[in-house]
């Protein structure tokens, strides 16, 4: 059974190929557990990583954990039929631009399921927009199919696909943050997304900064955001809490 | 230049025993009425038989009289409504351009019915909800009636779930202000709105913060506020419209790129300010929209006087 949306403050972004983080994953309070198939697996390792992710979810799942996968947006097809398991709770799409890969996906989703035994239908999609077109297309992008949950803002590849050069303040992210809540907010999904700034984002962002960020995202009408560390879980819990 | 001089609008019941007198005492530009719909009564024939009065009676100070409406049952409510001396009416929580055609093509029934000019009722739209701003512009495009476009920050900011909390240094909808200001001016419409935090405090507050949070809603564009309070009405009025400093400065811009295109100048200098066809331009606008408001003042205190 997932958990109310509303409770879905943290997810942690785990990389999928290192056994050892994987393993104490569960351990960290986080509401949602990421298994990484994309940044965060060295190319060499993206085919180990696949094959090892469905035990790494059962386990997982064992302790508690509600787990999705991200997959690679390149390699999506691949990285979803390594994914799907009755413990997955939903896959993570970075980057979609067109309503046409979501009802690609769903269509894959929805043979593996049968496939392996996987209620229909219960594997989610969340969706985090990390390109102009994905903002601009995010109705349509979150109507392809039923089982889009969330819809969030990434962060590394917006500003390459942009082209801005954050300094101090990356001052389109309120911008994009608002056209995601106003889509989420329209077609019933999670807003996920927090307020990171330069220099203190990712892996890097400090306790305070991580705080800072996810207060305001929920100042903002967001309600939960991703973690790159385990020490940003709580920073953000305590972010998401109403004052 | 706003196509409406409608910096103040207060909202008032139909129901309201002293409707005449607070529309008369509260020199606001404009009347909203709320609408109340009888339970155990056929409420379309009992606000039928209400409205003609309580137009007349909003009216009654020189405002200009709307009916806020449903958007989901405005075909009904629209009947029961409009009648003559209505300027508008107002759909609150319009999501898409559908119901925006419907009401157009209704109005245009009631007006032949009712011995209205075709097309004379206007339609303001009151948004509340994220499907409101999402298709904003298409909303704002379905109908040559809209005439403004207002954010109901309270209700928009339930539906989007943001916080009444005003700590934010940021204000949290402001791109989407932004949008709305964009979209009305866009199809020839105006909007109305207050500045943060007020717009979601709605307090009363003291004159200087008031004329303050005036001053900054006017100069983001927009023209004119529902106000939360009676009293914020004369600053509102005397907010939304070029300040006398501004008319002085504007009067003098006029007069010396006058004489500097006499002596076949393309810029000339005031104050260590370059004036040229953008700041005239600007001048000659803020000038007439100050013509039209002192016009309408004029209108209101004639009214006052009957």
């Amino acid at each position: 059974m997932s958990q109310s949306k509303n409770s879905r403050r943290s997810w942690l972004i785990v990389p999928a190929d290192h056994d050892d983080v994987v393993a104490y994953a569960g351990s960290h309070d986080a509401d949602i557990v990421v298994l990484d198939l994309e940044y965060t697996v060295a190319p060499k390792n993206k085919d180990r990583a696949r094959v090892g992710v469905t035990g790494q979810i059962a386990k997982l799942t064992a302790t508690g954990a509600e787990v999705f996968v991200r997959v690679d947006r390149v390699t999506r097809w691949a990285d979803v039929r390594a994914a799907i398991s009755r413990d997955l709770t939903g896959i993570v799409l970075p980057s979609p631009d067109d309503a046409a890969d979501i009802v690609e996906l769903d269509a894959l989703i929805t043979t593996l399921e049968k496939e392996r035994g996987v209620e229909l239908g219960t594997t989610e999609i969340v969706l985090m927009f990390e390109s102009a077109k994905s903002f601009w297309n995010a109705d349509a992008l979150g109507r392809a199919s039923a089982r889009v949950s969330g819809l969030g803002v990434g962060r590394i590849d917006l500003s390459m696909t942009l082209g801005t050069v954050p300094q101090n303040e990356f001052r389109l992210y309120r911008f994009l943050m608002t056209r995601t809540l106003v889509a989420a907010r329209m077609l019933g999904k999670q807003a996920l997304g927090a307020f990171w700034r330069p220099g203190s984002r990712g892996g890097v962002a400090s306790v305070a900064d991580t705080m800072r960020a996810a207060r305001e995202a929920r100042l903002l009408g967001f309600s939960g955001c991703v973690c790159a560390a385990p020490e940003q879980v709580a920073p953000v819990h305590a972010g998401f809490v109403q004052s | 230049m706003p196509p409406y001089i409608r910096r103040s609008l207060i909202c008032l019941s139909v129901d309201d025993p002293k409707l005449a007198e607070k529309a008369f005492e509260s020199w606001a530009d404009a009347i909203i009425l709320d609408i109340v719909k009888s339970p155990i009564q056929d409420w379309q024939q009992v606000l039928k038989a209400k409205m003609p009065t309580a137009i007349a009676a909003a009216a009654h100070g020189g405002a200009e009289v709307f009916v806020r409406l449903n958007a989901g049952t405005a075909q009904a409510e629209l009947e029961a409504t409009v009648f003559t001396g209505l300027t508008g009416v107002v759909l609150v929580g319009v999501g898409d351009r559908t119901e925006l055609v419907q009401a157009n093509e209704r109005l245009e029934v009631l007006e032949r019915e009712r011995g209205l000019a075709i097309g004379s009722v206007e339609i303001d739209l009151e948004i509340t909800t994220a499907q409101g701003v999402w298709n904003s512009l298409e909303i704002a495009r379905a109908s040559p009636r809209v005439g403004t476009m207002t954010i109901n920050e309270r209700a928009l900011y339930q539906h989007l779930e943001i916080p009444f909390e005003t700590t934010l240094e940021v204000e949290p909808i402001e791109f989407i202000k932004g949008q709305i200001i964009t979209v009305a001016t866009s199809v020839e419409s105006q909007a109305q709105g207050m500045s943060y935090p007020l717009c979601v405090s709605q307090n009363e507050v003291d004159e200087a913060t008031l004329t303050k949070a005036v001053r900054r809603a006017r100069d983001t564009g927009f023209k004119g506020v529902v106000c939360a309070h009676a009293s914020w009405v004369k600053a509102c009025n005397e907010g939304f419209r070029p300040s006398p400093a501004e008319v002085e400065y504007y009067r003098e811009v006029r007069e010396v790129f006058a004489e500097g295109l006499k002596r076949g100048l393309a810029s000339v200098p005031l104050n260590g300010k370059m004036i040229d066809v953008p700041v005239d331009l600007r001048a000659e606008v803020y000038l007439e929209w100050a013509d039209r408001v002192a016009l309408r003042d004029q209108q209101k205190i004639q009214a006052h006087q009957l």
